[in-house]
């Protein structure tokens, strides 16, 4: 099926180098960190070494008096204006005011003609905090005489989210078969190998330009006007190279580049602020730590019929996008599995901790870890096979959802057959040697959501007269390849090869606006805009090129970099003397302009009603470990995954997103997990953080992944999602894999060897030897 | 909350000889130099302002500390500024002292091994250092030279304490002379981390073996841990309970529960609960031995 | 602060980085790393975490691969010095190792590459079919976030495939 459809492209569908992969294996592509401008300052930012404090004083006279040092910035220096991520959550400030609410907070940064001159000022900066009591744990933090975080909020409740859908009352009485259980998961961080950097000026005609790795740059202008009280029209923010991205802090405005361009202004230089790695592990922004309480009914063939999940995030000390987050775990309760019913509730609550935000995967992941390590124990509860027990409960194409999701392609039941035969399943489970075993685990997501506030997009094309294609959106590539997927569409389109197509880096300036990169959106709703820009800009090419060869623009076909009448093949012109003609005889330039917006729909933010994505991604996995019963060490030796990621585009760029995005969620399940005591952080290194490495990985002929081809009709040439649905049934496979060889459930990660030391330790003593 | 800083300012002095070295740190108060091997650990406690020395002093530039010799005892000596990847790849080392190639092999990563010394991972006195376990078991000796002269400490003596040695403040250590093993023995290093690579030791365990071939059983058996104390430690009142003893699982479990009454972890460490610790200590205690044991077999059997 | 260490005079050393001579003129306390990126601009070099854990700032110093920021630059005085920029006049066996990771999909955020790559310039140069547990071992100092290695390991496979087949370098 591949072939075929393969043969009707001359661009999509086959393997494509990353466009910018020869400057980045040559060192050239320029990140945040590299630059470098005449006067630049640099910059560094003090830290509140309190959970909770109440700011008495700040006196910065000793570090502006240090030589070297050019200006000092506090809360003060800015207007007061709050700024955040969903319009009745602006929590975040520039730099704390009156308040600091977790360790690492920013207070105060300073501008100095080097690094160390800045460090060694920031020493000088006397902070006179009044500590206040703090509350780390969300129960306690919901307590009636906890310490409150926020005035606005009592109990601490940053959020809460309730939806009910379908008659859960009746659909649970109509179970032959309940249970329930309690899963938690760990504070999950991003482990970008770039920190975050920016360079800010403030120039002397009052326009701020904030020079960054931003994932979502038009979301940065937004904020930085707003937390600087300044209008739109004199912010610009010039997107740099971003190393790795994963949602932690790129893609909203960062008190680092607050400070960048406030220090700007008082200095009247560029400043540019790095952070060092231990700064990006303290601060906020990390996945929702959880309590996911599930109960699950089902009838006696292991069907579900209603489903109730009780969820509190500890959300740490500011909101983020945190509304969003529990209201997307309780959307995504209704795939990939069909159930009735559904009932949810859900806090996110603040405590003294560093916030939480969205990572790979958003609280999907968490979700995906509960609903199918308890689907597990119902299928074993109730004698079913596990594969049999999710081809039951599968999703199919045209399903709608209680919740008012309308399911396009959705080819689970192939991923999961998939699945079943790379892995050999069959023949393994529960024949693998004692210490060994195997484990299934599903997952799903969505390419793209129509969030509330901006997100359709745009793209708009220019055919210069080489024949070379300008492509502009506001979405970004950060790695994991939009550059060459969008250009791929536009040289599609336009009968031109990838390598013709420029695809610009933001700037707010002179790209079009838009949400920018996160949700799995871009391939999606970005790629949509730029096929249907490429589109019109054939269009107008055509017409120019049918009054030169006087034949009818619909006659006319773009192939290899020409334009042939399909009628008489002889009847041709090179598609940059077309354009060339146009612009110099007609003064018409060609400019092709396309968006997306998913249709009208709405979501219903209270009752979490509304088809929340034009397309849904489902996933499927199995991993087989061994267990060291001395040690409790789990190796994954073996990962097979399938995933209906719709038409694969960029096949290359698509294998790296869903094993990337798998090798994470081994870091999630197994490894990462910050260890906080009383508000710090203990572990902010990525020596004590573990991330998989090359040797955490299983053999090359045992990591197999493929993807179940579909043509998505809403998708640009059929494509969907591909890089955070891969990894949310992982965490649940390995679990489940686990289970298989010790008979150990967990059912809190991170699944530690000490944790398992601990489990087999109190088997033996109760005299189990544990399950082989 | 520390964060890491960009270096402190220092002087540095890069001495050649270690005629010059002893004499650049003879007389200098505490705290006032630091001596620099290959920097992985120092510049961190630099950069942590653990450390703010106002003269650091290189030692990459004295060749005298760079070396593997093969003694005409048949003993090794190991300079203090020998990389961990020199002892790697030593032909030297692997012919008598393999062990001590596959610890070094496993600690970091190739980028690490490069820069990173047997002085230093000796000097640092870190209870988690993984080459002082298995240099121990063998009955290795530190050098010490200042400018006074040069004395001999035995390993299992030097770690007076958390990140203490016996060496005093004007002496430096040069080389490791490690005996030569006898001939029917075996020496194994266990290393448990969660990561298959890269990371910090939780918990090490050396063991050499020497057999008694005729009885069966364990002419000597030499023990050292890596965190299983406030410094690594050779356990003497463990390895007593299978040393001169017949081979057998019952011993096995009796040594390991001598080794967990024996160590003492810390307490306070957030990285690992002293439990499991204890628990590791159990039982790669007992896989080491038995390790070394069939190690230690599968040579006589080689040999003979 | 130590008043006696305020005035410390910077050292002249000789830097030979890709085959160029610089002589440049540092305080004692800076690292090879900030020496190449902050006086040399030679930005293909990565700060990130450090503390020698993630591998992105590797440059391989007398052909050997060693973490950037844990090696003071005064020590790097007089030694052969390979950033990932490579020598003007070329490097085949840099660039086939360039080819290969650009091709294979082993390139995604970009981050980890320089290092990636230095890394392995020097484990082909030393052994040149490598096993597939041989080029993990070689690059488990260096961590990647993005692609969860596969494509990495395929390309270095990939370059020492070529690079065997072309006689090698």
């Amino acid at each position: 099926m591949n072939e075929e459809l393969q043969s009707e492209y001359h661009v999509i569908g086959r393997p494509t180098p990353k466009k910018d992969a020869w400057l980045k294996a040559q060192g050239r592509a320029e990140y945040a960190d590299d630059i470098v401008m005449p006067g630049m300052l640099h910059g560094k930012l003090l830290r509140s070494p309190h959970p909770h404090a109440r700011i008495v004083s700040i006196d910065t006279n000793r570090a502006e008096a240090l030589p070297g040092v050019r200006a000092v910035v506090t809360g003060a220096d800015f207007p007061g204006h709050k700024y955040g991520n969903l319009p009745n959550t602006r929590d975040y400030l520039p730099l704390a005011i009156d308040t600091v609410r977790y360790l690492g907070e920013e207070v105060a940064a300073v501008a100095a003609i080097d690094e160390d001159t800045a460090e060694d000022a920031l020493d000088l900066i006397e902070v006179e905090y009044e500590p206040l009591p703090a509350v780390f744990d969300p129960e306690e933090a919901m307590d009636s005489d906890a310490p409150q975080l926020h005035e606005s909020a009592e109990r601490n409740i940053s959020a809460q989210t309730a939806f009910e859908f379908g008659d859960f009352d009746a659909g649970i009485a109509k179970a032959e078969y309940v249970r329930e259980d309690v899963f938690e998961t760990q504070p999950v961080k991003h482990g970008m190998l770039e920190p975050h950097a920016s360079v800010g000026l403030w120039d002397s005609s009052g326009k701020v330009t904030l020079w960054s790795c931003k994932m979502s740059p038009y979301v940065v202008w937004r904020q930085l006007a707003m937390g600087l009280g300044i209008d739109l029209g004199n912010v610009r923010i010039v997107q740099t190279f971003v190393g790795g991205g994963f949602s932690g802090g790129k893609q909203e405005a960062m008190p680092i580049d607050f400070c960048a361009v406030m220090l700007s202004k008082k200095t009247g230089r560029p400043v540019k602020l790095v952070h060092t790695m231990d700064e990006v592990m303290t601060i906020g922004h990390m996945r929702h730590p959880m309590k996911i309480w599930l109960r699950t009914g089902t009838d006696k063939n292991g069907r579900i019929l209603a489903q109730h999940c009780k969820l509190t995030a500890n959300g740490g000390a500011y909101s983020s996008i945190g509304g969003f987050s529990i209201f997307l775990a309780g959307a995504m309760l209704n795939i990939p599995y069909r159930v009735p019913s559904v009932k949810y509730e859900a806090y996110r609550i603040y405590t003294n901790n560093g916030f939480c935000g969205a990572l790979r995967g958003h609280t999907n992941t968490q979700i995906c870890f509960a609903r199918d390590s308890q689907l597990e124990l119902i299928a074993a509860d109730l004698g079913i096979d596990s594969i049999e027990i999710r081809h039951r409960n599968a999703i199919q194409p045209g399903d709608e959802t209680p919740n008012g999701f309308r399911i396009g392609t959705f080819a689970f039941d192939e991923c999961i057959d998939k699945v079943v035969e790379l892995s050999d399943w069959r023949a393994k489970h529960g024949t693998l040697p004692k210490y060994r075993g195997i484990g299934f685990g599903c997952g799903s997501h969505i390419s793209g959501a129509r969030l509330m506030g901006h997100s359709a997009s745009a793209a708009e094309i220019r055919v210069q007269e080489d024949g070379t294609v300008q492509l502009t959106t506001g979405s970004t590539d950060v790695g994991q390849g939009a550059d060459t997927v969008l250009s791929m569409i536009a040289a599609e389109v336009l009968g031109v090869e990838v390598d013709d197509v420029r695809f610009a880096r933001v700037d707010t300036d002179s790209t079009p606006v838009d949400p920018g990169t996160f949700g799995s959106r871009v391939t999606f709703f970005t790629g949509n805009a730029v096929k249907q820009a490429a589109e019109d800009a054939r269009q107008q090419i055509a017409e120019m090129a049918a009054e030169r060869l006087n034949a009818a623009p619909t006659d006319l076909m773009f192939r290899g970099r020409e334009i042939i009448n399909r009628r008489n093949a002889d009847q041709r012109i090179a598609l940059k003397d077309a354009v060339r003609w146009g612009a110099f005889q007609k003064g018409r330039v060609v400019a092709g302009r396309g968006s997306y917006a998913a249709g009208d729909e709405t979501i219903d933010v209270k009752t979490g009603r509304g088809n929340l994505s034009p397309a849904y991604n489902p996933s499927a996995c199995a991993v087989e470990v061994e267990v060291d019963p001395a040690t409790g060490q789990v190796t994954i030796v073996g990962f097979w995954g399938a995933d209906d990621s719709g038409f694969p585009i960029n096949p290359l760029a698509v294998k790296g997103q869903v094993i990337g995005a798998t090798v994470m969620s081994f870091g999630h399940a197994l490894y990462e997990g910050l260890i906080r005591i009383d508000g710090k952080v203990m572990n902010p290194s990525f020596r004590d953080y573990k991330m998989p490495l090359t040797t955490d990985i299983p053999k090359l002929a045992d990591f197999q992944h493929q993807n179940v081809i579909t043509v998505e009709p809403e998708g640009p040439y059929g494509a969907k999602e591909a890089g955070q649905g891969a990894g949310t049934g992982v965490i649940a496979a390995i679990a489940n894999a686990i289970y298989d060889a010790i008979g150990l459930r967990f059912t809190r990660l991170p699944m530690t060897s000490e944790a398992t030391m601990q489990e087999l330790q109190r088997l033996e003593n109760q005299g189990q030897a544990p399950v082989e | 909350m520390t964060y890491l800083r960009r270096l402190p300012k220092f002087d540095f002095v890069s001495p050649s000889s270690v005629a010059e070295l002893c004499a650049l740190i003879n007389g200098a108060s505490n705290g006032d130099v630091m001596l620099f091997a290959g920097g992985t650990d120092a510049i961190l406690q630099l950069r942590r302002r653990e450390a703010t020395p106002r003269c650091v002093v290189g030692l990459k530039g004295v060749p005298e500390l760079d070396f593997i010799e093969e003694r005409h005892d048949g003993s090794l000596a190991i300079g203090a500024m020998t990389t961990l990847r020199s002892l790697v790849s030593s032909s030297a080392v692997r012919r008598d002292h393999v062990v001590l190639a596959e610890t070094a092999a496993q600690i970091g990563g190739p980028e690490l091994r490069n820069a990173a010394t047997v002085g230093g991972n000796i000097a640092g006195a870190l209870p988690c250092a993984d080459l002082p376990p298995p240099l121990m078991t063998f009955g290795a000796e530190v050098k010490l030279a200042s400018s006074k002269g040069v004395r001999e400490v035995a390993l299992e003596d030097f770690f007076a304490g958390y990140e203490q040695t016996a060496a005093r403040k004007d002496e430096v250590l040069t080389e490791i002379v490690v005996p030569r093993p006898a001939p029917a023995s075996a020496s194994v290093y266990l290393k448990y981390h969660d990561r298959q690579s890269m990371d910090m030791t939780v918990v090490g365990v050396a063991a050499f073996v020497e057999l008694d071939p005729d009885r069966n059983a364990f002419r000597d058996l030499k023990i050292a841990y890596a965190n299983g104390a406030p410094t690594v430690f050779r356990a003497k009142r463990t390895e007593a309970v299978l040393r001169g003893e017949a081979f057998a699982e019952e011993g096995l479990e009796a040594v390991a529960e001598e080794a967990v009454a024996e160590a003492e972890p810390r307490t306070n460490s957030w990285r690992a609960d002293p439990a499991f610790r204890l628990v590791l200590i159990k039982n790669l205690t007992k896989r080491a031995i038995r390790f070394a044991w069939e190690k230690a077999q599968a040579r006589g059997k080689a040999q003979s | 602060m130590n008043e006696a260490i305020t005035k410390i005079a910077s050292v002249d050393i000789l830097l030979r980085v890709n085959g160029v001579q610089n002589d440049v003129s540092i305080k004692p306390w800076r690292t090879l790393l900030e020496v190449l990126r902050e006086t040399l601009a030679l930005i293909g070099t990565k700060r990130s975490c450090g503390e020698g854990q993630c591998g992105a700032c590797t440059v391989l110093v007398d052909g050997k691969p060693i973490n950037s920021c844990l090696y003071l630059a005064v020590e790097a005085h007089d030694r052969e010095i390979l950033t990932i920029e490579g020598p003007v006049d070329g490097d085949p066996a840099l660039e086939q190792i360039q080819q290969s990771f650009v091709e294979k999909g082993a390139i995604q955020c970009g981050f980890c590459t320089p290092g990636m790559v230095i890394a392995t310039k020097s484990l082909l140069g030393e052994t040149p079919k490598p096993s597939e547990d041989e080029i993990r071992e070689a690059l488990v100092g260096h961590l990647c976030r993005c692609t969860g290695y596969v494509q990495i390991v395929e390309a270095v496979q990939d370059a020492a495939g070529q690079l065997g087949s072309k006689g090698g370098d």
